[in-house]
């Protein structure tokens, strides 16, 4: 994947941190699924979370802090084989709507509720997807067919994009699969998909969208964005 | 290892040619420097018996350094007394549970521990948003995810080398930038408190934020070279 557009450094510095809410963070790690550059820069951000641990001033323990963790270790069944430090989640993805062929769900979605694809207008489907518990914003997929435009529209919030499969210009740039796209409330666009190949992608939408044309806004009060 | 941070570091901003006179390769490692890579070894030391021998000496010699630090952090990032000293408590027992996983080659002891911290204070945070038993280990979760969990192999060169480079860069970073940095990981705040606490508009803490790890980054690329 040739990848040229990146979640932004804040984005990274909050997902390092734990402080990124979770649809948003269900984004960037979709992104950091295909880019080993970012990979990279998230774990030297962990690093700098261990920094800083390292220099916090140190802040005194209960009385008997030790022989409390002590018992409580105690009372751990005895292992038969070491645990493994970050198990992945077992596989128990949930039936998911297929996707264009020859593309794969990205590990990420693992644990996330996808729903089937629903028909929102000509060439244009829809999927909502949950993370489980409740979490701010909407999420949801995309699939375009090739040569069609999203109508034009701007968000009273954040809206993330990341590419799963085909491509589209949104007259700011080109994004193509891998890309990560940030538009806030002074981006006012209309995504056209690429005719080569369908697009499909993963969204998040802070606020409710504000489409231009009032079928487009009807459509978009129907799925709930 | 100035190389290997290079090629861990993302490509636009590594190929960014600008220079700051503060990361020039005169750098002089302070005198302690020597003693904390010392006693990180020490540290691993202890990590090895508590995974080997289940030595509970070794285990208290981490407990004495880790755990005020552990509760340090979680004070400073708002959770109460009584919470803080749980959480550090966890964060210690699973230190012990899963100390035969840790692996000094893929990331610094203080990282993995800061993660298993925040990982806990994240789950604490969503429990307490869910309600008591209404526990729902199935639920997606940021920090499962493979690239935030996991290193990949091509990843890991060096990380726990990393947090030495980290530790000197974070020094000269100047004070208005490694306040933000501070605040991102260490206090109960998103961006948008920070930009409140501030008195900034949001948009302006997000490019500090950014302008934070640009720079950081320049001085890692600095340091060693």
């Amino acid at each position: 994947m040739n990848i040229q557009h990146h979640p932004s450094d804040d984005l990274l510095v909050a997902l390092a941190a734990g402080r990124l809410e979770s649809g948003q963070a269900l984004l960037v790690t979709v992104h950091l699924d295909g880019c080993s550059d970012c990979r990279a820069q998230l774990h030297t951000l962990q690093a700098l979370g261990g920094v800083l641990l390292d220099e916090v001033t140190p802040h005194s323990l209960a009385a008997e802090s030790l022989n409390r963790t002590l018992a409580r270790i105690s009372a751990i069944p005895v292992r038969t084989a070491p645990e493994s430090a970050a198990a992945p989640l077992a596989h128990r993805q949930s039936v998911r709507p297929e996707l264009p062929s020859g593309v794969d769900w990205p590990a990420s979605f693992n644990g996330c509720q996808v729903s089937r694809w629903h028909w929102m207008g000509p060439g244009m489907r829809w999927s909502r997807v949950q993370l489980g518990h409740a979490a701010r914003g909407n999420l949801f997929l995309l699939r375009i067919a090739p040569g069609c435009n999203l109508p034009r529209h701007t968000h009273s919030d954040l809206e993330l994009t990341q590419v799963l499969c085909g491509s589209f210009n949104d007259g700011r740039a080109f994004f193509g699969p891998g890309d990560f796209d940030a538009a806030d409330s002074s981006v006012h666009h209309q995504p056209i998909v690429q005719a080569d190949r369908e697009c499909v992608c993963l969204a998040y939408v802070g606020g409710p969208l504000r489409f231009d044309s009032r079928v487009a806004g009807l459509i978009g009060g129907w799925i709930g964005l | 290892m100035a190389m290997h941070i290079a090629q861990q570091l993302k490509g636009k901003q590594a190929r960014r040619e600008a220079w700051y006179p503060w990361a020039g390769g005169s750098y002089m490692a302070p005198v302690t420097d020597r003693a904390n890579m010392r006693n990180n070894d020490e540290l691993v030391g202890w990590m090895r018996a508590v995974a080997t021998r289940a030595d509970r000496q070794a285990f208290a010699a981490l407990f004495k350094h880790f755990a005020p630090r552990i509760k340090g952090y979680l004070v400073g990032s708002g959770s109460a007394g009584p919470l803080a000293e749980e959480l550090t408590q966890e964060t210690m027992v699973a230190l012990w549970r899963k100390a035969a996983s840790f692996d000094p080659q893929r990331a610094g002891l203080s990282t993995w521990i800061f993660t298993i911290a925040r990982n806990l204070r994240i789950d604490h945070q969503r429990h307490a948003a869910l309600g008591a038993g209404n526990d729902r280990p199935n639920d997606w979760d940021a920090d499962q995810q493979p690239a935030d969990a996991r290193a990949a192999p091509e990843d890991m060169v060096l990380l726990a080398q990393r947090a030495q480079g980290i530790q000197r860069a974070l020094r000269e970073l100047p004070d208005e930038q490694c306040r933000v940095l501070r605040m991102s990981y260490f206090e109960d705040q998103t961006h948008t408190d920070i930009a409140r606490e501030l008195g900034l508009p949001l948009g302006t803490v997000k490019s500090r934020i950014r302008l934070a790890v640009t720079q950081l980054r320049q001085l890692l690329d600095g340091i060693d070279s």
